[in-house]
């Protein structure tokens, strides 16, 4: 057993782990995140990508709005580059309730969440495809996030001050002595060694999966794990984050997001985050609903569906779970059970994680005896360093050709960012993902960053196979470049197993979300990907290739999608 | 009045059409755009889900599985449409060799081996069991092709094989390498003499050498034949990602074919609708630039494809359609019932067996049990009855059943057109 210290452990790789991360880096103390499988794994890389601007809550849950509208601004400001500032409406649809408009927008007024009415026909001239019969509009600061980036920013800029970040190690059990909580002990999924790490304060950021981590240092939280389901649609049926004007509810939104359009959600218990499903019944209830907001959406192209786990603290019995209160909570075990060295930071959404982290720190920073303030809400996040030196060089890169594309200027992410820098750099050839614009630089650069154990994470960093074409031609070229990387150079001493198994394991990966929403044109793909891998490459014959397609190791914690 | 009008411009339309051009029908082909020549590898597979012998396991098909497109037209009818196809790949200088008496198994790109029927003649030396040290070679610049994870598989599996990347010779063009690129540049002789010198010193103790398959559109023989000549070693061709080279130069070779015997192809024409009298199918209807055109005709062979190519549709209801003449479709499990949990479940998912189920002149059928129409004939992976793809039977099925299509369309009315 490998044995390692520190001073507070995270436990959990999303949004809030990472913020918790950055935030004690920042303050000079030291510490290491661990997660059981890769960086935003679980809630925050299934989520649809709204940044909040509170309005969703106004009405039903005020606190949160309030601090979703603080810090969406915050956000902003620090993290520009994974946020697209597309902009919100509030629609009332024929379908919804009239008086709500006027509770929502003096709500908004109460909450502090910035609102102003805009005739039904700007609202139209703005969004084309959406339903002409909306009655009024109103005009929000929501925004599209990239989770997945920013949570890399997160750990990237914490790791510059020193932590250290361990993705797929499980924690098996916590250390407790009487009171005290001393250390956890993890295993590496990847090569099944056992670490031991110390430290004096341990941070439960594991979301919906923060009740299982709370037992093993018998302690007893009550996470209401509801069920999120969302569909992709294959293109930006919108470019501006669309709500109902109503009491949030299932399927009343579409985010536009990179490439897609997201329809969401529904809210379902579940009672294990590691085991469940999408039903028939949901896809066609958001759709259903998606058609109140954009009519004719249900014979549109839909890439795939997936769901993700909301972590809902229940400190009473709520009857439904949309009642239960949006915002977070802090439990701290040593005032809340008498058990020192452990907070567990539960609920919240990713619009407050940095918010949630501050808060967490400024505990834990306390009972360590530091007083350095938090300095996360005006240290901006830089964005991540150049990747690594590619196998072979591209073929140019002169800021000149790059200063034609004002695009590439803007702090914020915005849509054709990627196709700019592809045309500045003209390179068009390198592209290994066509759909997503993932050049062959891009990928290796992932694929040697630390941590990558599959194409899967790659997906997460570089947008890998998440295009109409969902990996029909990306899949065999990232395994193949994988392949070279990983055994240095062109020789064969490198077996191909694992080529086989990333591949397999990634068309799997693919393949279960694309079942709920298969049918007309996504099928046709589909078949077309199938007659790629089956008869072209034949990869079902190839060694090892059926038996097991779990990459990194068969350990239930690596739950993936449903299916 | 046509004679003959075939819809769909894959491999199955291709061979009907040729068959009704041979006839002296004059066939059009009306397709909505390329078929799935373009997508695939360009060889025939038969039959590929057991080690069995393609005639062999024909044999146990049509008497096992009599809804099979196989058995609708028996095992002589796929003999004679792979006879007809290697003549006239051969009279095209394109030859395909192979045939009914055993797979050859070919690597593919990812270093698989697969059961393959007939292949082009450029693909002949990949043939494994043919025994000799391979090299594996390729391009940094093509995005498609990797020769070390082939050869690393073909390793696996006990194939001495070695892969290496070769220098992409001084060209003009500076970037963004395809497929079809690749093959206009070794279409250039002063091109392949570079390769083969670099295939000369790469190659070892090696007899042959694989190559993704893009060695020329126009006279593939010619490069092979080079390049063997300049390296040493035996030269094959392995199919990559699409767009495929020796799948155009099939559909090259085939609508030439059909041309010089008085067959033409309208592509573009997508076939929306039809109109019959009873039992006859009287008038397509077809879309091209968002205007509609009407076509009498006199036969009609429907070979728009599957799901893939487009000939069936499915909907978020679970309503599943063929596209051109709207036939009533053979599906046997709901909605629910449509895919496996696994992708690569060896069953496969069920959906794809749907299509238009047809008697034995592959007229296609109704609900009664009766042919829709005397005067239609269905063909290829727009037939029910069997996932061909996961079969490694879809090419077989598609020349078989297009050829036995077009044959038996031919042999349609022919009392009563002679008496006009």
């Amino acid at each position: 057993m490998r044995t390692l210290t520190t001073d507070v452990l995270v436990i959990g790789g999303g949004a809030t782990g990472a913020g918790v991360l950055r935030d004690l880096a920042l303050r000079g103390i030291r510490c290491a995140l661990v997660e059981k499988g890769d960086l935003t794994h679980g809630t925050t890389g299934r989520y649809h990508g709204l940044l909040h601007s509170g309005g969703r809550y106004v009405v039903k849950d005020p606190q949160s709005a309030e601090e979703c509208a603080r810090e969406n601004e915050i956000l902003r400001r620090i993290m520009p580059h994974c946020i697209e500032d597309t902009g919100g409406l509030f629609v009332v649809t024929p379908a919804d309730d009239e008086s709500y408009a006027d509770r929502f927008v003096a709500a908004c007024r109460r909450t502090g969440v910035w609102v102003e009415e805009i005739a039904v026909s700007a609202a139209l001239r703005r969004e084309p495809l959406l339903n002409p019969r909306i009655s009024r509009a109103f005009a929000v600061r929501d925004g599209a996030a990239d989770s997945f980036l920013a949570t890399h920013a997160n750990t990237d800029d914490a790791r510059r001050y020193g932590a250290q970040v361990l993705t797929y190690h499980v924690v098996n059990g916590l250390e407790r002595v009487g009171d005290r909580i001393i250390g956890a002990v993890c295993e590496d999924l990847r090569s099944g060694e056992m670490v031991r790490i110390h430290c004096a304060a341990i941070v439960n950021a594991t979301g919906a999966w923060a009740g299982k981590i709370a037992a093993l240092a018998r302690l007893q939280v009550s996470v209401v794990a509801g069920k999120g389901t969302m569909v992709a649609m294959n293109h930006r049926i919108v470019n501006t984050v669309i709500n109902r004007c109503k009491m949030p509810d299932d399927g009343d939104i579409i985010v536009p997001i990179h490439t897609v359009a997201v329809l969401g959600t529904t809210d379902i218990y579940v009672p294990d985050p590691d085991v469940y499903s999408i039903t028939p019944e949901e896809i066609r209830l958001i759709l259903d609903e998606g058609e109140h907001l954009v009519p004719g959406v249900r014979r549109m192209r839909a890439l795939r569906a997936w769901a993700g786990v909301r972590p809902l603290y229940r400190e009473e019995d709520a009857t439904h779970d949309r009642d239960i209160p949006r915002t977070y909570r802090l439990l701290d075990h040593e005032v809340r059970d008498g058990v020192a060295g452990m907070v567990s930071i539960v609920g919240g959404k990713w619009t407050t994680y940095r918010l949630m982290a501050e808060e967490t720190v400024d505990v834990v920073a306390h009972r360590l005896g530091v007083t350095t303030p938090c300095r996360t809400a005006e240290l901006r996040i830089e964005a991540s360093a150049q990747p690594a030196a590619p196998l072979r060089p591209a073929i140019s890169h002169g800021s000149a050709a790059r200063a034609r594309f004002a695009i590439l200027a803007s702090p914020f992410y915005m849509p054709g960012h990627r196709l700019a820098e592809v045309e500045a750099d003209d390179s068009y050839g390198d592209l290994v993902c066509e759909c997503e614009l993932v050049t062959r630089e891009q990928l290796e650069a992932a694929i040697g960053s630390e941590g990558t154990a599959n194409l899967d994470d790659l997906r997460r960093d570089t947008r890998l196979g998440m295009g109409p074409c969902q990996g029909g031609f990306c899949t065999y070229r990232a395994a193949a470049i994988w392949h070279e990387r990983r055994s240095d150079g062109y020789g064969q001493a490198a077996g191909a197993a694992p080529a086989t198994r990333l591949l397999t394991h990634f068309l799997q990966e693919r393949w279960k979300g694309l079942t709920p929403t298969l049918w007309g044109d996504q099928l046709r793909q589909a078949r077309l990907d199938e007659l790629i891998y089956l008869e072209t490459l034949a990869v079902d014959r190839l060694p090892e290739a059926i038996p097991d397609e779990t990459i990194v190791t068969g350990h239930a914690a690596i739950a993936t999608e449903a299916g | 009045m046509h004679e003959a009008i075939v819809i769909g411009a894959g491999l199955s339309g291709l061979m009907g059409a040729l068959a009704l051009a041979e006839a002296g029908l004059r066939p059009l082909v009306l397709a909505k755009g390329h078929g799935a020549t373009h997508w695939a590898s360009g060889t025939i597979d038969l039959w590929g889900m057991d080690e069995r012998s393609p005639r062999d396991a024909l044999r146990s098909i049509v008497i096992a599985r009599p809804e099979h497109p196989y058995a609708l037209i028996g095992v002589d009818a796929v003999a004679d449409a792979l006879a007809r196809f290697r003549a006239v790949t051969e009279a095209a200088r394109y030859p395909y060799v192979g045939g009914m008496d055993h797979s050859v198994l070919l690597p593919t790109a990812a270093g698989a081996l697969r059961p393959v029927a007939l292949l082009p003649i450029t693909m002949a030396a990949g043939d494994v069991r043919a025994g000799g040290e391979m090299v594996i070679a390729g391009f940094h610049e093509l995005r498609d092709f990797y020769p070390p994870l082939a050869a690393a598989n073909l390793v696996a599996q006990g194939i001495v094989a070695r892969g290496v990347y070769l220098q992409l010779p001084p060209v003009p063009r500076a970037r963004d390498f395809g497929p079809r690129t690749l093959a206009q540049l070794f279409d250039d002789p002063a091109f392949r003499k570079q390769i083969g010198r670099q295939l000369r010193q790469q190659r070892g103790s090696a007899t042959r050498i694989g190559l993704p398959a893009v060695l020329g559109l126009h006279d593939p023989l010619g490069v092979v034949a080079d390049l063997q000549l300049l390296s040493g070693a035996q030269v094959f061709e392995i199919p990559t990602l699409p767009p495929s080279i020796p799948g155009i130069r099939l559909f090259n070779v085939l609508r030439a074919a059909i041309e010089r015997s008085g067959g033409r192809l309208q592509i573009g024409s997508e076939v929306i609708r039809a109109e019959g009298a009873g039992r006859i199918l009287t008038t397509l209807f077809s879309e091209a630039a968002a205007r509609e055109q009407q076509h009498r005709v006199r036969r009609v062979l429907l070979a728009t494809g599957g799901i893939a190519g487009g000939g069936i549709r499915t909907d978020d209801a679970g309503l599943v359609r063929e596209t051109a003449l709207d036939l009533p479709v053979r599906m046997d499990v709901n909605h629910a019932g449509w895919f496996a949990p696994r992708f690569l479940d060896p069953g496969g998912h069920a959906i794809y067996a749907a299509g238009v189920a047809a008697d034995d002149r592959l007229r296609p059928l109704g609900v009664d049990g009766w042919p829709v129409y005397e005067n239609v004939a269905v063909a290829g992976a727009a037939l029910a009855g069997a996932d061909t793809l996961r079969e490694r039977s879809r090419t077989g099925v598609a020349i078989a059943t297009g050829w036995a299509a077009g044959r038996m369309l031919a042999a349609y009315g022919c009392d009563a057109t002679r008496s006009y």
